[in-house]
């Protein structure tokens, strides 16, 4: 098989949650072998309490497919220092523990740059490890509420706090940001001969989006609000009913152009729209009788026509997709193979998706299943950390294999 | 923190022909430090008329959209459909590290500037194409913004209220992942050729993206056949994701261990309704909602958000605000981090912008200039490193070429 570009880096991960792991299974996927430090005293929060259920977890599988696994007590002396000892093989160190945690182990910068000079420490952490909240308990779903994110993400106008879904994007975009930095950082070791930590905050990372609407703020004194489906620049733009229960295509026509096109295609099925609608002004102006025009086409067709007829006279288009549609009808997942099939040695089939950046030379892969809990504490304690199957089974008895 | 290197980045030579899919790409690789040359048409990229704009008023120079950005970078106008113009950018290309791009799949070539022709002659060369649906399969053609990117990662089929139309999430979230992929890759494209590897070509596919923004419906469908829309969302959040009512504005109180809940019930003065034991485990509140419910509730309701926010935290329970924009950007935590910078735009003034993130202990990223008014570095580059005379720009620019 052909090498991996990041072959011969190794990752020692040390999260929970979803950022962290994501942040290390990206490294991996592109060749760096990923050892992930977890305990049988309990199960992460994506392998779930119920020790029956820890191999079992298709949420698992996403996050952590071709990693290993090291089951080791960090409450005790000793595993810290098994932890350490790893600590000093890795190039690179990925955590997102509460702030504090750590440093408690003896792995945040100062302390690792004395064991490791040149690995490099990446902390996926929702606020950062500084300022005055940088020790908050957050996950991914409350990081959107400090942003703004989670408050604009609504109809325009609405009452209610928020529509935002049940979603975490913060937590990976930030796991891919912290990625990204960590290639960076590994070409700057080269160049100035030692690691670096990285202070990788998915609040700051996922806000960033965000920067026109601060801006709108700052400049213009201007508090923005939630905007819905609007748009100033394009009409129709939004999601239209179509066919079927629950059933809607995303429409978005944005120049004269294409609203020629569009209105032709709907006019020669019938709809005739009495010589309205022909500016853009009067588009945006009047959107809602327009919608309703255009629903009284969408309305008839199934979604997935919808979207072919417009995309055929050059009209951006979309099915709003169920999780479904993705495993039968996208057409363009199936043809470029994007949906992965493992198969779990407990959990079964499980289909996770792809990888959705393609390198030309170097390609990444899907890397195998996720492993068992405490799969491959043996092989590292043996080949890593140079202790004898005698070390080990004392270490298994004591609790801190474990 | 301190710096004793340059920007992870810096001598990273970046040609920008992104439209606004990548625009949050090519913003990381200007964040962290790559000299970045936005190439535009003659009259600008067509996003200097995406609102926002300062004071509302459309200009070029004004849109507020552009300034986020943009800022990082120089500028210059090319006109690559005609000739000289393309043989000007062969010419560019030469001495560049990057191109990142995001035209249909094939145009590039059609211009005779494919990824083919610019590594002839520098061969070190990393291309980076980030498109709606990919180089590849049946909708490669399609056009998609990225309402299209998030209608077809069931993200949206999830956002609003049952019945109601879906609703597409604030900050171009589709867009937003697509390009966090694309400077990953360009990381490691990057990191291939410093170990003595040559350039490549990288695929990236917004569609592909959005599955990873949406969480862990994909594995769970293939597990469970559970399909979530906003229906199905519907009473499966309680305590999960809910906001609660606080006296000015909106919490959330996002728990998973138990230990987070007995804190909660603590703080609330164990009221009778929801002490028990039994509440402890999540399945049982789930199926229990409504004293759940109404105890958080009326609790929130005698509180303000900041209140709530601080003494949750400190309980460590996962509280945070529904904050607007502008409480972000005011927050203490904000303010403590500088994530803000005062800059000056010649048209817009005094502004905030938006910092460099992620923050690298030892080569942190930088701002260096406001985003570039049009054509400004167009003789600092065609003059000073390509060797035209000012009366060449004249000719060029009376021909259309620039």
């Amino acid at each position: 098989m052909q090498q991996l570009p990041l072959e011969g880096i190794r990752v020692l991960e040390l999260t929970t949650g979803a950022a962290g792991p994501t942040c290390a299974r990206v490294l991996c996927e592109f060749g760096a072998e990923v050892i992930r430090v977890e305990t049988r005293l309990r199960g992460d929060g994506h392998r779930g309490e119920d020790p029956k259920k820890w191999n079992k977890k298709p949420d698992f599988v996403k996050l952590h497919r071709g990693k290993k696994s090291f089951t080791v007590n960090m409450k005790l002396d000793k595993g810290r220092e098994l932890v350490k000892q790893l600590a000093k093989k890795c190039d690179v160190l990925v955590e997102n523990y509460g702030l504090g945690v750590l440093e408690r182990w003896g792995l945040d910068y100062p302390q690792l740059k004395e064991l490791n000079p040149s690995c490099i420490l990446v902390r996926v952490k929702g606020l950062g490890c500084t300022g005055p909240h940088a020790a908050d308990l957050t996950w991914g779903p409350n990081v959107g509420n400090i942003m703004g994110g989670t408050y604009l993400w609504n109809y325009p106008g609405a009452t209610t706090a928020t529509a935002e879904p049940r979603t975490q994007h913060p937590d990976f975009m930030g796991g891919v940001t912290g990625a990204f930095a960590v290639v960076l950082a590994l070409m700057q070791r080269k160049k100035i001969g030692q690691g670096q930590w990285i202070d990788n905050a998915q609040l700051e990372i996922g806000a960033s989006l965000l920067g026109p609407r601060y801006l709108e703020y700052s400049v213009n004194g201007r508090e923005p609000g939630p905007e819905g489906n609007r748009s100033l620049v394009a009409a129709p733009y939004g999601a239209y009913r179509c066919k079927g229960d629950d059933r809607w295509c995303a429409i978005a026509v944005y120049t004269q152009e294409e609203w020629e096109k569009f209105s032709r295609l709907l006019e020669h099925s019938g709809l005739d729209r009495n010589g309205q609608f022909t500016t853009h002004l009067e588009r945006v102006r009047r959107r809602e009788e327009l919608d309703r025009w255009v629903e009284m086409w969408t309305s008839q067709r199934d979604a997935y026509e919808v979207m072919e007829k417009l995309q055929g006279i050059g009209v951006c288009a979309a099915v709003v997709q169920d999780v479904e549609d993705q495993f039968t009808r996208d057409a363009q997942y199936a043809a470029r193979g994007f949906l992965v099939k493992l198969k779990e040695p407990e959990a079964g089939v499980v289909v996770t998706e792809g990888i959705p950046v393609r390198l030309s030379e170097t390609p990444g892969r899907v890397r195998g299943a996720a492993p068992l809990m405490g799969e491959h504490t043996q092989e590292i304690a043996r080949d890593l950390l140079g202790l004898s199957d005698a070390e080990i089974k004392t270490l298994e008895q004591e609790g801190v294999l474990t | 923190m301190k710096t004793n290197g340059t920007a992870p980045l810096s001598g990273y030579r970046v040609l920008d022909l992104a439209g606004p899919l990548a625009f949050h790409c090519v913003k990381l690789l200007a964040d962290m430090g790559a000299d970045v040359v936005k190439v535009e048409p003659p009259g600008g990229d067509p996003a200097r008329h995406v609102p926002p704009f300062k004071d509302d008023m459309p200009h070029a120079e004004k849109s507020l959209y552009f300034l986020h950005y943009n800022t990082n970078k120089r500028g210059i106008t090319l006109n690559l459909d005609a000739r000289e113009g393309r043989s000007i950018f062969l010419q560019l290309a030469r001495s560049a590290h990057v191109v990142v791009e995001t035209f249909r799949p094939g145009h590039m070539d059609e211009l005779g500037l494919g990824y083919g022709a610019l590594s002839g002659t520098n061969p070190g060369l990393v291309m980076a194409s980030l498109t709606p649906f990919g180089q590849t399969g049946p909708w490669r053609d399609y056009k998609a913004t990225d309402i299209a990117g998030l209608a077809l990662s069931n993200l949206m089929v999830m956002t609003g209220e049952p019945g109601e139309p879906p609703l597409q999430a604030p900050g171009e979230v589709a867009y937003g992942m697509a390009s966090t992929y694309g400077a990953f890759g360009v990381a490691v494209a990057l990191y291939h050729r410093e170990n003595g590897g040559k350039g490549q070509h990288i695929d990236v596919s917004m569609h592909e993206c959005g599955a990873h923004i949406a969480g862990y419906f994909i594995p769970q469908y293939g597990a469970t056949g559970a399909k979530p829309s906003r229906a199905s969302r519907k009473g499966e959040e309680t305590d999960l994701y809910d906001p609660y009512p606080a006296k000015n504005g909106y919490v959330r109180i996002f728990i998973i261990p138990s230990e987070q809940w007995r804190r909660l019930v603590d703080w609330m003065g164990r009221p009778e309704a929801i002490a028990g034991p039994e509440f402890e485990k999540m399945e049982h509140r789930r199926q229990h909602p409504e004293p759940v419910l109404r105890t958080i509730t009326e609790f929130c309701k005698r509180h303000t958000k900041e209140e709530l926010y601080e003494e949750g935290q400190k309980r460590r329970i996962s509280v945070t605000p529904i904050n607007t924009a502008r409480e972000f950007m005011e927050s203490a935590h904000t303010k403590a981090r500088h994530l803000f910078l005062e800059m000056e735009h010649p048209a817009v003034g005094k502004y905030l912008h938006y910092g460099p993130v992620p923050r690298f202990s030892e080569t942190p990223g930088r701002v260096t200039r406001t985003a570039p008014l049009i054509g400004e570095h167009n003789e600092e580059i065609y003059c000073g490193e390509l060797g035209f005379s000012k009366k060449d720009l004249i000719t060029l620019g009376a021909a259309g070429v620039i």
